[in-house]
């Protein structure tokens, strides 16, 4: 198994995370962790506001806001779906926004998605990972399912309820 | 402190500890704290033995139920927290336990734990909340708990191999 080491040191990044005391604090180090363990290019974490039905996400220095629709693309897909979407020929998936490639540069090889839930069930964001070297495999997929559900007590911590006192 | 913070702050002790034994317990005393109960048991699925098992509860030996059996069960298989204020008077609820313990059982707020799978993979039954009953508020803070908690849960079964 490719993550058992991983799982053995999941703690440490634990440990680290929750040292964290603010979501935009948090995001960035659970990016850096994700794409380092699972050997791809990028990551982004989608935040969900149900509020304003749109996705939002920052750049990697964890400030800066881009907004994302719900309704659209594959991280809407697996809010949709609510289970992860593994796209390693993207360009022939039809929820795939190719567009975004077009007008940034950027040429997506491969993505995976996994949807992060609140306690309540909800989904409060969505983990995605682009260009591994190689095609996502089942073990990344069950990899990415445990790794939402780690961090996914944080995040609802952070966006909701030290938000909302 | 507030609640969250609160939790926030145990977290980090959570995670110093690599051992279930030592996580259950520490589990069990920030859940009675969160809620102000009096007694707390956290019953960890055994789905191929069909049961549900406690490590330790407090004032009581290991206890073993079946996968159906009293208000635990059924908080497994709805998979759904159960308030249950007067248990006497419901049909679910197993009085040997306090039989055999000697401890009355006032009033009970049970919560799922779900894996990263969406599996419950255990459920915090918290007893007699002093003076007063659960109320929603508690409810919902042991739903978010049990959710903040479970990941290094997991972890640690997953580890110990369980």
């Amino acid at each position: 198994m490719k993550y058992a080491n991983t799982y053995q040191s999941l703690a440490q990044f634990g440990r680290e995370l929750l040292e964290k005391k603010s979501l935009e604090d948090g995001l960035p180090l659970i990016s850096e962790y994700a794409k380092t363990v699972i050997k791809a290019e990028r990551c982004s974490i989608f935040i969900h506001d149900r509020v304003e039905q749109e996705f939002w996400t920052t750049i990697s220095d964890g400030v800066e806001k881009i907004v994302v629709p719900t309704d659209r693309g594959l991280v809407g897909l697996t809010l949709h779906d609510k289970k992860p979407i593994v796209a390693n020929d993207p360009y022939s998936h039809p929820d795939f926004m190719s567009e975004v490639d077009k007008e940034t540069g950027f040429v997506t090889k491969n993505i995976i998605t996994a949807p992060i839930f609140t306690s309540k069930r909800d989904i409060i964001g969505v983990l995605e990972l682009i260009n591994k070297d190689g095609d996502f495999d089942k073990e990344d997929v069950r990899f990415m399912i445990f790794f939402a559900h780690y961090v996914s007590g944080f995040l609802e911590l952070t966006n909701v309820y030290l938000k909302k006192h | 402190m507030n609640k969250f913070n609160q939790i926030a702050e145990f977290g980090k002790t959570l995670m110093t500890l690599s051992d279930m034994e030592n996580a259950l317990d520490l589990i069990s005393i920030e859940a009675k704290r969160l809620v102000n109960a009096d007694r707390c048991s956290i019953f960890i699925v055994d789905n191929e033995d069909s049961m549900l098992w406690t490590k330790l509860s407090d004032g009581i030996g290991r206890i073993v139920i079946g996968l159906d059996s009293g208000i635990v069960g059924s908080t497994y298989a709805k998979k759904e927290a159960q308030v249950v204020n007067n248990p006497y008077e419901d049909d679910r609820f197993l009085p040997n336990i306090d039989l055999k313990s000697g401890y009355e059982t006032k009033n009970m707020l049970t919560v799922p734990i779900f894996n990263s799978k969406q599996d419950v993979m255990g459920v915090i039954q918290l007893l007699n909340k002093s003076r007063v009953d659960f109320d929603n508020s508690d409810l919902e803070t042991l739903t978010f708990f049990a959710n903040y908690v479970s990941g290094s849960l997991e972890l640690v079964l997953m580890q110990e191999g369980l």
